[in-house]
């Protein structure tokens, strides 16, 4: 074995800057057991309700949907990222907490605020903060761990930009969407793919019109979807959670 | 609980108990508010008030600001309608026409505020922003709704900007519910490609102990009525499908949606969108129609018809 060689593969000498790469792509990785699969982001409901008649209906639905969660939960993950402490993040919480007054959206976004926290405690062990955050507030009533604010204190601690934190949070939306697509059998997974690059320039577009604002600002631009996502309860069978 | 009013309010509503009944112990208004108080709207055994709210010239004009406080004391209820639907004419110098309402609804209180919807003409521009500050034991019924437009006259969708805030504190400063929507032109996606077929959009807010079972209720006919409306699509969707037979399914003429929110469930929000005006009006009357007894009389029985 030659000593030298094995000295540098472990030798953590590579700059910060270079390990944040590894984790942005781990977070975005769906690969991340933090359950985003059992949700649809209204999709399921809007087959059922036939606004969604075929393959082609797909792709202004998701835009709708980027579009969306750029208005109303990129001033979250902004605020968070550029303030990851806990009094602002206990804040925000209960403000979005009464900000998704569709119950649907409202319990997934907790549920999946809660897998990341309990992943990310995990797995960014260096990161003290997030498993003292975790351990002092779960079961105490006082925040409800939704997503969209762990997103963002998550990136602030990790040392991700703004810009990148809400993009990468609407990477995530375009992902998860485009996955319960494929699950639902809307279109097949090359297809998926393919709407996933024709898209991306509607997403940065999406990005840029509703970065860095404050949560003073968020609001819903289709209640046509918000609707129609709050019948998810009502569906007779489905696939998913929301 | 001070009353902070300024040049530009343009209303300010307050009741009272006054030997024993709800009483309007102060009404102000100046233009571009009217304020309307009949006497003889609800039956005289139900103590509330009613109280109507108009614009001159039937509409609201670019660049008017308008602003009303209502404030209603402990157990008394007081009903906020209007006498037509608001129209919002098109904006001039892209100037925007705006509407702020602060209520203050008090301890074992009712604020009933259940107005005909708003409709935006053609490049028309729109804010509105109410706030409600109650108490665990108030009660609230707030109806939000617009329409397309004069979509008759194939106008639908085609005002610039509208945007409607509500906002629900607990306890003076702790938000419960925070709602704002934004339907503005976007090269995203236009309005109307958004509604896709629908003309209405409506938002029904119910919050306090005196509404807990007309909540319970809405909750199981909406969930009764969506159910039948909803199914799977059959197992052919997708790439091998029979397009002709997707397209046979029709989209609900009406769609609507229930949800609780606040600690321990006190609220409920209701979003019903259709393709009419008259099945919103239909939705509405016969669902708050058990509102007669607080009220007086049942919301929404002389419009719309």
């Amino acid at each position: 074995m030659d000593h030298s060689t094995s000295k540098s593969c472990t030798n953590a000498n590579h700059d910060d800057k270079s390990l944040l790469h590894w984790t942005q792509w781990q977070l975005l990785d769906s690969v991340l057991p933090t359950g985003g699969f059992a949700h649809s982001f209204g999709l399921e409901s809007a087959l059922q309700s036939n606004l969604i008649k075929q393959p082609e209906d797909l792709k202004p639905f998701i835009i709708q949907v980027l579009d969306n969660t750029g208005s109303l939960l990129l001033p979250f993950v902004h605020t968070l990222n550029k303030s990851p402490d806990t009094e602002t993040w206990t804040r925000l919480d209960n403000l979005l907490e009464a900000t998704l007054t569709n119950e649907i959206a409202r319990k997934a976004s907790a549920t999946q605020g809660s897998a990341l926290l309990r992943v990310a405690a995990s797995v960014f062990r260096e990161i003290t903060e997030l498993k003292l955050i975790r351990e002092r507030f779960i079961g105490s009533g006082l925040v409800f761990f939704h997503h969209a604010c762990v997103f963002g204190l998550l990136t602030g601690l990790l040392g991700f930009d703004g810009r990148m934190a809400q993009r990468a949070y609407i990477f995530m939306t375009m992902r998860d969407v485009l996955s319960a697509a494929t699950r639902l059998n809307v279109v097949g997974p090359i297809a998926a793919s393919v709407l996933q690059h024709e898209i991306a320039s509607a997403a940065e577009g999406i990005v840029e019109k509703w970065r860095d604002r404050n949560v003073e600002d968020a609001c819903q631009t289709n209640p046509l979807l918000d609707t129609v996502q709050g019948c998810h309860a009502y569906l007779f069978s489905r696939l998913f959670c929301s | 609980m001070a009353e902070t009013e300024t040049e530009t309010t343009s209303g300010v509503v307050t009741v009272e108990k006054v030997r024993g009944r709800s009483t309007i112990t102060r009404c102000f208004f100046k233009y571009p508010l009217k304020l309307i108080l009949p006497k003889k709207v609800g039956s005289s055994q139900v103590d509330a008030v009613w109280i109507y709210a108009l614009s001159y010239g039937g509409g609201i004009v670019s660049g008017d600001q308008i602003s009303c406080k209502i404030s209603v004391g402990d157990g008394c209820t007081a009903s906020f309608t209007t006498q037509a639907s608001t129209k919002v004419y098109k904006s001039v110098d892209s100037k925007c026409s705006e509407q702020v309402l602060e209520a203050i609804i008090g301890n074992e209180a009712f604020l009933a505020l259940i107005p005909d919807p708003v409709t935006c003409f053609s490049t028309a521009r729109y804010s509105q922003k109410q706030n409600f500050r109650i108490f665990s034991c108030s009660n609230l019924v707030v109806v939000d709704w617009i329409t397309s437009g004069r979509y008759q006259s194939g106008e639908r969708w085609d005002f610039t900007s509208y945007k409607s805030t509500n906002c629900i504190y607990l306890d003076n400063d702790r938000p419960i519910f925070i709602d704002s929507v934004l339907l503005e032109q976007s090269l995203v996606c236009d309005i109307a490609e958004r509604m896709q077929c629908y003309q209405v959009i409506a938002m029904v807010i119910l919050l306090g102990p005196k509404l807990k079972n007309l909540q319970n209720q809405i909750k199981e006919v909406v969930k009764k009525m969506m159910t039948v409306k909803l199914r799977p699509p059959t197992t052919n969707f997708g790439r091998y499908a029979k397009s002709e037979a997707q397209h046979d399914r029709f989209v609900p003429d009406l769609i609507a949606s229930c949800s609780t929110f606040g600690p321990q469930g006190i609220g409920s929000v209701i979003r019903v969108t259709a393709t009419t005006t008259e099945a919103v009006y239909a939705f509405l009357r016969t669902h708050l129609s058990s509102l007669e007894m607080f009220l007086g009389a049942p919301p929404y029985c002389q419009s719309g018809i």
